[in-house]
């Protein structure tokens, strides 16, 4: 039984791993647009405003190149696939088939993260190069406590968003819903600015809410500044339970909809 | 003597495909050595067209029947050759070519999903310069032949497939072309609204003399329409001429079955020397040919006394069915 | 060129997309909800910038304001002509329908630029002059009429070379079909315009007014309401925008003669 599991997952797995590379030019392009944080970073260094967060060149470079690997892997778009085969009546098969929609969804952003990877590389191999100074090998305990805080992030994103692609079962604006959810998700997770920079009024709630554990806590990890590593990797899976209990209530709740009443 | 209105002369068209083996190894290679291959879709052919004929293309998927009708409405250009339509080069799509012809294809719509019909007739209008108070005569007018009301003011989306088929034809037409090409228009459509396709194909040609090409699968739309086909196989003509002699020419026989009174008058049938199809208890049937079919009959009939007889034609389907096999006809 | 014809088709496009678009009203709300939120979560971000200076590459927080009101405007007005455009030629390309639009006696790049409209990115727009309403306040902006002209010049070359920009990404839908991610790329690129260029180091200046000209979009009509712009830059603006409208109509071109060549 659990042999038969195993080989679900790895062909799983291998299917979308070889219809991700038949995206090789779409994975590119997305890896591409990711740059808006070395755009940041040009502003912050070329104007010398980190100075006045005790952040240096380099260890804000640093920051950024981070940053741009942990939202290389932790991005997320299950709310747009969900909803175009929930349009286009895809969802019914595989709602009967045994084995749960949403995990489907996942085997593909893993690939796709696979895929993504070496272009990821060439990027970043550009960025050591227009910066030699800010090169730095992370130690391999960092480097993992990282991957894992990254895998953590991208857990509670695609949970975030797996709740809000459920709502496909109730409403036609799931997506919509995303993008608004989207904004916060981007100023406060810090993608664009290390939360360091925020002011105080905002450091007092944020450690409240998910969004910095998205970005900044892995990408702080990565590039050697971080402190509280045990207590943020414990919130990073408080969220993770949270978001999986209440998505498997509404998901409970969307299919009983969904087989009473169709969409 | 009508003219000819559409001119085609040693047309030919290619393709350039990428050739690509699957998986891991051939993505590599094909990322790194890109191979192409040509292939010849539309191969050397001429044909006339006069104006006011309706006229069929047959043959299989892949045979060439879509690409030859692109390229006569300016959808795609030619390789090579000549060919002019309605006294215009169709691929270069100037405006009063455009103004002249329509193109309809099955299953795919050009009207706006989400507003009604009526929304999407003024449109069109106003792009081929009509005035609305015309635009309107030519709806009610088109409308009533289509047998098509109120639901010109529905959503698109709220029509059902043939009230759709309906309405796509209306918008097709509100600028009264002179040349129709239709392609697959059936596709999809239940019994009843094809039929009533074909009916008003039919009643439109009559009523304005515009020509007709058609492709279709479906053998009823080609054998109510069209006088006059065109066979294509593998980007050749395999035929062209009228319908009734490819027929005659495929299946020149006809089957009569006759039931006896006894199986006595079956050993005496079978000695009239005719091809014998197959002999069940008290009936036999023969094959007969089409050109001795009433003599034969006639002798049958007066040195035999027969309880009953059914006389059968191989189904059109089947006889076009072997057009789609076999290749040239000659 | 028959201009009536051509503003009487106009007309019935915008007609069928707004009463498209109004039978979901709930998208206005939500639309406008996320042009709020973008518009703080951006002059939030502006803020965490100047939070220990007064200027940054020559312009003040109020003057920075500026750029970002702008920016929101021709937000606005990329969600509300370009972005619907986008999504109807994929969709056409897709199902095979653009044959449709090849045979219609009317241009096509009209056609596949103005066929539909998303009246909820109005809203944006409006949002979006209101900011630099509000701007003109702040920054006791006097207005004459010269300044007045050159704003909506500059404006008009802005919108051109946006839409050219998004324009080369519809046509791309011919070879690629799906532009979700081009699209992206341009979106993340475009962002930057809500920021100051000479905030940018040189080389990036480089790039932000060539390749992906923002410094056009939306730093220059900027400087121009600050009267701060000279006259050679207004005048190299129009030769921007005219130099991509120009190679946004000859890439359509050569694309559909790819397509007429290809399909089968």
């Amino acid at each position: 039984m659990k042999n038969l599991s195993l080989y679900k997952l790895s062909t799983l797995f291998k299917t979308q791993y070889a219809n991700m590379l038949e995206y090789r030019a779409e994975i590119a392009l997305w890896a591409i647009s990711g740059v808006i944080p070395f755009f940041m970073l040009n502003i912050w260094t070329n104007n010398g405003l980190n100075e006045s967060i005790n952040i240096s060149n380099v260890m804000l470079s640093r920051y950024f190149l981070s940053a741009f690997f942990v939202r290389q892997f932790s991005v997320v778009w299950v709310v747009f696939t969900f909803e175009e085969d929930a349009l286009l009546g895809r969802v019914s098969p595989y709602i009967i088939q045994p084995l749960h929609p949403f995990i489907r969804y996942f085997a593909q952003h893993i690939a796709e993260q696979i895929t993504r990877f070496p272009f990821a590389l060439f990027i970043a191999i550009l960025f050591f190069i227009f910066n030699p100074q800010s090169v730095w090998i992370p130690s391999l305990l960092t480097i993992i406590i990282s991957i894992f805080s990254t895998f953590f992030s991208f857990l509670i994103q695609f949970l975030m968003q797996s709740i809000i692609a459920s709502f496909c079962f109730w409403t036609e604006k799931a997506s919509s819903i995303e993008k608004l959810l989207f904004i916060p998700t981007l100023f406060l997770s810090g993608l664009l600015a290390p939360v360091a920079s925020f002011p105080y009024y905002v450091k007092t709630w944020i450690y409240f809410t998910p969004f910095p554990y998205l970005i900044d806590f892995p990408a702080t990890i990565l590039s050697g500044n971080q402190t509280k590593i045990i207590e943020g990797i414990l919130m990073q899976l408080l969220w993770i339970i949270l978001f999986f209990f209440i998505f498997n209530k509404v998901w409970k709740s969307g299919t009983k909809k969904f087989t009473a009443m169709g969409l | 003597m009508s003219k000819n209105i559409i001119e085609v002369k040693n047309i030919s068209k290619s393709f350039t495909i990428s050739a690509k083996t699957p998986g891991l190894k051939g993505t590599l290679r094909h990322f790194l050595n890109r191979k192409t291959i040509e292939k010849k879709v539309v191969k050397n052919i001429n044909f006339e067209i006069q104006e006011g004929e309706i006229v069929g293309f047959l043959g299989a998927n892949g045979a060439g029947k879509t690409t030859i009708l692109k390229i006569l409405c300016g959808l795609l250009y030619p390789t090579a050759g000549f060919i002019s339509v309605a006294g215009s080069r169709p691929f270069e799509r100037d405006k009063s070519f455009l103004e002249k012809i329509t193109l309809i294809m099955g299953q795919k719509q050009q009207l706006i999903w989400d507003i009604p019909p009526i929304d999407s007739f003024y449109l069109n209008a106003a792009i081929y310069g009509i005035e609305k108070k015309e635009a309107m005569k030519r709806i009610k007018n088109l409308s009533e032949m289509l047998e098509i009301d109120s639901e010109l003011y529905l959503p698109v989306r709220k029509l059902s497939l043939g009230q759709r088929m309906k309405a796509e034809l209306l918008a097709s037409l509100i600028h009264n072309p002179s040349i129709l090409f239709l392609d697959e228009p059936t596709l999809g459509l239940d019994i009843n609204a094809q039929a009533n396709l074909r009916k008003f194909l039919q009643i439109y040609n009559k009523q304005t003399g515009a020509t007709i090409l058609l492709t279709s699968h479906y053998m009823k739309d080609i054998t109510y329409l069209c006088r006059r086909v065109i066979c294509i196989h593998e980007g050749y003509i395999t035929y062209d001429g009228k319908l009734k002699n490819l027929l005659t020419k495929l299946s020149p026989n006809k089957d009569i079955s006759i039931i006896c009174k006894s199986s006595k008058d079956i050993d005496n049938l079978k000695k009239l020397n005719l091809e014998i199809k197959n002999i069940n208890d008290n009936q036999i049937t023969f094959t007969i040919n089409k050109l001795d079919f009433k003599n034969t009959l006639k002798n049958i009939l007066s040195k035999f006394e027969i309880e009953d007889l059914h006389i059968n034609e191989p189904p059109i389907d089947e006889v076009i069915g072997k057009i789609l096999i076999n290749k040239k006809i000659k | 060129m028959n201009i009536k014809k051509y503003l009487k088709v106009y007309y019935y496009f915008n007609y069928s997309s707004f009463s498209i678009e109004l039978e979901y009203k709930i998208n206005l709300f939500i639309d406008l909800v996320t042009s709020i939120l973008g518009l703080i979560g951006s002059v939030f971000l502006l803020s965490i910038f100047f939070s220990n200076t007064n200027e940054i590459a020559g312009w003040t927080f109020n003057q920075a304001l500026i750029i970002q009101g702008i920016y929101t405007i021709l937000n606005g007005v990329t969600n509300t002509w370009f972005n619907p455009n986008l999504k109807e030629i994929v969709k056409h390309i897709r199902e095979g329908t653009l044959d449709y639009v090849l045979l219609k006696p009317i241009d096509s790049q009209f056609w596949i630029s103005f066929n539909k409209i998303a009246p909820t990115g109005l809203i944006e727009i409006v949002l979006g002059v209101f900011v630099l309403s509000y701007c003109f306040y702040l920054n006791d902006i006097s207005f004459s009429i010269s300044s007045l002209i050159f704003l909506i010049i500059t404006l008009i070359c802005s919108v051109s070379i946006l839409y050219s920009l998004w324009f080369l990404i519809s046509t791309t839908t011919i070879w690629f079909v799906k532009t979700w991610n081009a699209t992206e790329v341009l979106r993340s690129f475009l962002y930057m315009g809500r920021f100051p260029m000479d905030s940018f180091s040189l080389s990036l200046r480089i790039f932000f007014s060539t390749v992906i000209p923002i410094t056009f979009i939306t730093t220059i009509p900027s400087e121009v309401l600050l009267g701060l712009s000279p006259e050679w830059k207004i005048i190299l603006e129009v030769f921007v925008a005219t130099t991509f409208l120009i190679i946004s109509r000859r890439f359509w071109k050569f694309a559909l003669r790819f397509y007429t060549s290809a399909s089968s």
